[in-house]
């Protein structure tokens, strides 16, 4: 037993040892600009002769997290590759001069602090702040509305349900000319001149065309968390003589807290990240005449097409990316609050 | 038994996919080690960029940005096969795509085209030191539109545009104005007026056709008239605007304030329709129904008018298009031509195919396809076909009497037309910037800030 076992750590050591040689030489090859058509086959053998002699390596303290290792190191290999190597790479450009092909120099703070000193950014900071709270309020107002109205039993309730849904399926860019034919060439009619020339009325109208395309998403989660109201609960609300008044503000809203939250962050979450919308409808056009004693073109562009105009449109890939850096900032922040909330939700239910 | 079946059938599929992923993840990790190449300083990275797939002698290939001439460009690749062997193919890219950010994107994921389109100094620029330099071709003597920087002759011209005051000049001589008479903001104003008086009897919709639109038709405004600014009425190689501009984005507020008023004229008599919320088909398709006397775009709407909307021009009688001076300022009597974008050849392992093609494309041949199919007008001087455009006459003939322009806004810095000025124009259009005055300090102030980022 004993020699097997040893025969068995030989063998594994082997097997590990042939692995990490074949895969440090595919890479080698790989960054070297080899052309030989072996690295492919090195690169794949090295890799399941590396976790065969991982398996078999004779240990049973730690033979379990082995297993787990290997299991989940398709998805952590994925995971790293497709998120954590370009995010960390990502916040090393923002130090740097990059310009998509190549940097010089490594700058230091020097796009953050060219990026607060922008007046443009700051417009663009403020107006998404203004209009994740708008369309927070709004599109939950609306939503819940006809949620209540979806599940009111009138009939074709089904019909209208689908309805409101289904904006939600046209893609945002789509859907941005969509509506821009309308402000630009029907609503043109009442309005004399096109809703989406002037700042103000611009913003109105991103707000709308959000509204109409967000509002029947958030309505299905209202209509789910209505219909799984208990029954009894009304009945005994209806026996107790609560009007429909009373049973919508003592009884259905209070049971629909978490669904509330849920929606409540979604929205702001999806409308912080608003950009297809954005660019169809206006691409951030529209003009601000005094701003920090500066005249802006960019009235309404919110901070996701501003950091993609940065980079591609100004051709500042590194300023770019430093804005981005603060985008994922402001988001990470609003996801913490909201797992937090609704972690406490969850156990308070 | 029929347990253990179901097991192993599980467990094959674990190891097939296993192996999928395996196999998957060789491409991810060149995704992932082409950026890290990056790192490398400027001067190496042209060496390690050669395409795997494309570099291996068994062709090349040619990013065009003119997606209308996708056709004609595969023809000549086509032809071009048949006699060399070499296959070239054609990428065509159009409709709102940012070509040099589709480059960036090809370059790091190390599928860099061979030949590839660029537009300007900052498109140049991005690709420094890894452009073959190609004055040593043949071509390279026979025209004088060859993009050139410090790292020698690094663009092949394939086609001349003109930016001017294009007109109907069937409806012009109907309504008894000679084109030739606009040398200056008067007599410009004088034509407008008549026309604009006759505009029944002439079935007229509005004098010019100029349209503000700031989320699509920036460049139209920003760039392309902002032009005139710069060039207009200047030899060829006087560059006093433009390095005016470039040294921290100063203008000349009296030569300004004339074109501003030029602006304003254009405001005052184009579609209402049009001015501040239309499009460029809207623009090209009124124009050519004759339903504009002018319109602002220049000789690249030939191709439209003759193609997309040639019914509409058909039915217009196939009138005769000119091209008069934006004759802001009294003695301006010139047209704006040059190559709106060059071939760029990277340097990797096909430059030799590369190049051989760009000759051939110079020459009879080669030629005889880009003129006569694609309606190109031709850098060349050698080259003897005239394309068939409503434009190439009016063309040649500034050109002959050696009364062009050149396009130094080229030089503006990168996404001037789009995040600036593009708004202004429309602003003055829709009268919040009240007059040529105000729209001439607007523009001081904001040009003042652009390049101060």
């Amino acid at each position: 037993m004993k020699t097997n076992t040893a025969g068995q750590k030989m063998c594994s050591l082997i097997l590990l040892a042939a692995g990490i040689i074949l895969l440090v030489g595919a890479l080698i090859m790989d960054f070297s600009g080899s052309q030989s058509t072996l690295r492919g086959p090195m690169l794949v053998i090295g890799a399941v002769s590396f976790f065969v002699g991982l398996y078999f390596f004779p240990t049973l303290k730690h033979h379990r997290q082995i297993v787990y290792v290997i299991f989940l190191f398709p998805l952590l290999f994925t995971f790293a590759v497709t998120v954590i190597i370009p995010l960390l790479l990502g916040i090393c450009y923002s130090f740097t001069d990059w310009t998509g092909i190549k940097f010089t120099q490594v700058v230091g703070f020097a796009n953050y602090i060219a990026m607060f000193k922008d007046p443009a950014f700051i417009w663009s900071i403020l107006i998404t702040f203004i209009f994740v709270v708008m369309n927070m309020i709004l599109v939950n107002v609306t939503a819940f509305l006809l949620a209540l109205l979806c599940t009111s039993g009138l009939p074709g309730v089904g019909f209208f349900r689908a309805s409101y849904f289904l904006p939600n399926l046209i893609g945002g860019i789509v859907l941005g000319y969509i509506w821009q034919f309308v402000f630009s060439n029907v609503l043109i009619n009442i309005t004399k001149i096109s809703w989406l020339v002037q700042t103000k009325t611009a913003l109105a109208a991103i707000v709308v065309v959000y509204i109409w395309q967000y509002a029947g998403y958030i309505m299905l989660i209202y209509v789910t968390g209505l219909t799984q109201i208990p029954g009894d609960v009304l009945e005994a609300a209806k026996i107790d003589g609560a009007n429909a008044r009373q049973t919508l503000f003592e009884v259905k809203i209070p049971m629909l807290a978490s669904t509330f939250t849920i929606c409540t962050f979604l929205t702001l979450t999806s409308a912080f990240k608003q950009f297809d919308v954005n660019m169809a409808l206006t691409n951030g056009t529209g003009s601000v005449p005094n701003f920090m004693g500066n005249y802006l073109s960019n009235g309404t562009q919110m901070l996701a097409l501003n950091i993609y105009n940065t980079a591609i449109a100004k051709n500042s890939y590194a300023l770019g990316q430093a804005k981005a850096v603060l985008f994922f900032i402001i988001l990470a922040c609003v996801s913490l609050v909201q797992v937090r909330i609704s972690n406490k939700r969850e156990v308070e239910l | 038994m029929k347990k253990k079946v179901l097991a192993l059938i599980m467990a094959g599929t674990m190891i097939f996919g296993l192996a999928a992923c395996g196999e998957a993840a060789a491409p991810v990790a060149d995704a992932g080690a082409a950026p890290a190449d990056d790192a490398a300083p400027a001067g190496d990275a042209s060496g390690e960029a050669a395409a795997p797939a494309a570099s291996s002698g068994e062709g090349i290939r040619l990013v065009n940005g003119k997606i209308e001439v996708d056709a004609m460009l595969k023809e000549a690749a086509e032809k071009y096969t048949q006699e060399t062997g070499v296959v070239v193919t054609i990428e065509s890219m159009g409709g709102g795509v940012n070509i040099q950010d589709t480059l960036k994107g090809y370059y790091q994921a190390d599928n860099m085209p061979d030949i590839f389109v660029c537009g300007s100094d900052a498109d140049f620029d991005n690709w420094k030191g890894m452009l073959v330099d190609m004055s040593g071709e043949a071509w390279a003597s026979d025209t004088d539109a060859a993009y050139k920087n410090d790292g020698g002759t690094v663009g092949f011209p394939y086609t001349t545009e003109a930016i001017g005051l294009a007109y109907n000049a069937d409806i012009l001589e109907k309504a008894g104005v000679d084109p030739k008479s606009i040398t200056g903001p008067d007599a410009m104003k004088k034509a407008f007026e008549t026309l604009d008086s006759k505009k029944d009897e002439l079935g007229l919709t509005a004098v010019i056709g100029w349209c503000t639109e700031p989320k699509d038709l920036y460049w139209s405004t920003g760039s392309h008239s902002f032009a005139n600014y710069i060039d207009s009425g200047l030899a060829r190689d006087d560059t006093k605007y433009a390095d005016m501009l470039a040294d921290g984005g100063k203008i000349d507020e009296t030569r300004f304030e004339h074109y501003a008023e030029m602006i304003g004229l254009f405001n005052q008599y184009s579609d209402p329709a049009l001015l501040t919320s239309g499009t460029y088909d809207q623009q090209i398709l009124g124009f050519a129904s004759g339903k504009y006397a002018f319109v602002t775009q220049g000789s690249w709407i030939g191709a439209t008018m003759t193609s997309d909307d040639a019914d509409a021009y058909k039915e217009a009688g196939n009138f005769k298009c000119g091209m008069a001076p934006y004759a802001f300022e009294d003695g301006i009597d010139t047209i704006l031509t040059n190559s709106p974008s060059w071939w760029a050849v990277f340097d990797n392992d096909n430059k030799a195919d590369s190049l051989a093609f760009l000759q051939w494309l110079a020459g009879e041949e080669g030629q005889e396809i880009l003129v006569k199919k694609a309606g190109f007008i031709s850098p060349f001087k050698s080259c003897t076909f005239i394309a068939d455009d409503p434009f190439a006459e009016t063309i040649s003939e500034y050109t002959a009497a050696g009364k062009t322009s050149s396009w130094h806004w080229l030089k503006n810095k990168s996404g001037l037309d789009q995040n600036a000025l593009g708004q202004l124009y429309a602003d003055y259009a829709l009268g919040s910037i009240p007059d040529a005055k105000a729209f001439t300090s607007t523009v001081a102030q904001v040009l003042q800030q652009y390049y101060a980022e």
